[in-house]
């Protein structure tokens, strides 16, 4: 939509009848929207006039007629590749997937020979073999079609695209390729991580002890800082959600200095709350938005 | 195994909750008398350690996913306490170990490496250990970035 109405302007601008500084209006995001729409259609003007008549819908057209010529056309692959394996196997029998309850069921009627390429990814596209919920795999040119290999196909394929999402998650695992790199990958991933965890807690452990201490340091500026972005009220309700349904025992081992301190500094537009677990959970949830932990902890 | 089109669910809840659950437990920990003597630091470091595995399995998952009910299994077995788990619809999970000769020795000495860092890998097959490892992966990350933020905002100025 933006594109077509930048594309409208660009023409205009062409023709001369908008005044540049339409483009000052615009912002600099808009004139960087307008230099890739220059990119993409080049600097040709006869492009742009021939958009000119189908300015709101154009790019909606394209769209969705690129996407329907890729159904048309996965059809017609299908059915060529149908027809092919049927020259191929004559005397075989054949059964379309669909008919199949299960793909790993051991039926013994089902003798029969699976075609094509495996549809686990375009189950949308043709419609009238594929039904939703059933795995559709076809042997490729060449390929065992027996359902043991199969049946081992597809249980490499899932296996490699939870690979992939685990590739995704572990920083670094693009470079190295290979089930065992990228196991190896992850291994050490994991084993740094607890490291890291193990190390955190020694530190917290000869950290706590001077808890107290930070009690009598606290600024009010930092107060503040903390206060000053508010979550909305509906994040608010939800942690007061997240704060009741955990009950805490220790809401009397809030020091004292903590409700002081806080009735002196300006709390802005945020409700003045009554307990004092409200008003700590809420600092917590800012604090941890804001990343800055110092002033909270100090509450404890 | 019929609808293979699922994405998988690796989500995560937000940084708050871990927070939360941590802080909570660090708090009770706090309470206890034992816990703040300024010796035996071993023995503070592993609390708060566990403290950590824990709030973190619960503040994931609860009781869905199964690393962390391993995790809480054997955090209970310590304390000698027992942990009674919802019972769960009863899954499917014996899949045919089909003769075919499929499981492949490199792949299973990393998945038993594997097996042994994930709490609950030792029954899964690889697949969902696989899940369950993404999944572990990054509660662990986003658990060390709420104790980063409590050392960074507890350090010495």
């Amino acid at each position: 939509m933006d594109l077509s109405v930048l594309e409208r302007v660009k023409w205009l601008q062409q023709q001369q009848m908008v005044s540049p500084d339409f483009f000052e209006i615009l912002g600099s995001d808009g004139r960087e929207e307008l230099k890739r729409v220059e990119s993409y259609l080049g600097n040709n003007n006869d492009e742009l006039q021939s958009f000119r008549h189908y300015e709101t819908i154009d790019g909606c057209i394209s769209r969705t007629s690129s996407f329907q010529i890729e159904q048309v056309k996965n059809n017609e692959e299908n059915r060529v590749i149908a027809l092919q394996h049927k020259r191929k196997t004559e005397g075989k029998t054949e059964k379309i997937e669909n008919k199949k309850k299960k793909k790993i069921k051991t039926e013994d009627e089902t003798e029969s020979s699976m075609k094509g390429k495996s549809n686990m990814s375009n189950s949308e596209t043709s419609s009238e073999i594929q039904k939703r919920d059933y795995i559709h795999v076809r042997a490729r040119r060449g390929e065992a079609t027996d359902r043991h290999s199969l049946a081992e196909r597809a249980r490499r394929e899932k296996l490699s695209k939870k690979m992939k999402c685990l590739q995704d998650i572990v920083p670094g695992c693009n470079k190295v390729t290979g089930k065992a790199g990228m196991l190896d990958e992850i291994i050490n991933y994991v084993q740094s991580l607890q490291q890291q965890v193990e190390f955190l807690s020694m530190k917290l452990s000869v950290l706590n002890p001077e808890l107290e201490y930070h009690i009598n340091e606290l600024s009010t500026k930092q107060f503040q800082a903390c206060f000053t972005d508010l979550p909305e009220a509906v994040s608010k309700q939800l942690m007061m959600v997240d704060a009741s349904s955990f009950p805490l025992q220790h809401q009397e081992s809030l020091d004292y200095s903590v409700i002081n301190s806080i009735q002196t500094t300006t709390l802005g537009s945020k409700d003045q709350t009554s307990s004092g677990w409200e008003i700590h959970s809420q600092s917590l949830y800012n604090n941890l938005r804001t990343d800055s932990v110092s002033s909270f902890f100090s509450l404890e | 195994m019929a609808s293979a089109n699922k994405p998988i669910n690796t989500d995560v809840p937000e940084k708050d909750v871990f927070a939360l659950h941590f802080l909570q437990s660090l708090s009770n920990l706090r309470r206890q008398n034992t816990f703040n003597s300024p010796e035996k630091t071993n023995d503070r470091v592993k609390k708060i350690k566990k403290v950590a595995y824990v709030s973190m399995a619960r503040a994931a998952g609860g009781t869905n996913r199964l690393w962390s009910r391993a995790l809480l299994r054997r955090a209970a077995k310590e304390n000698n306490k027992v942990v009674r788990f919802p019972r769960r619809k009863k899954r499917v999970t014996c899949l045919r170990r089909r003769r075919s000769n499929r499981r492949d020795p490199v792949e299973e000495e990393e998945a038993e490496r594997l097996r042994n860092l994930v709490p609950g890998g030792g029954g899964m097959e690889i697949s969902k250990l696989m899940e369950e490892t993404a999944h572990y992966i990054k509660c662990l990350s986003m658990q060390v970035k709420v104790m980063q933020c409590l050392v960074d905002g507890l350090a010495p100025k």
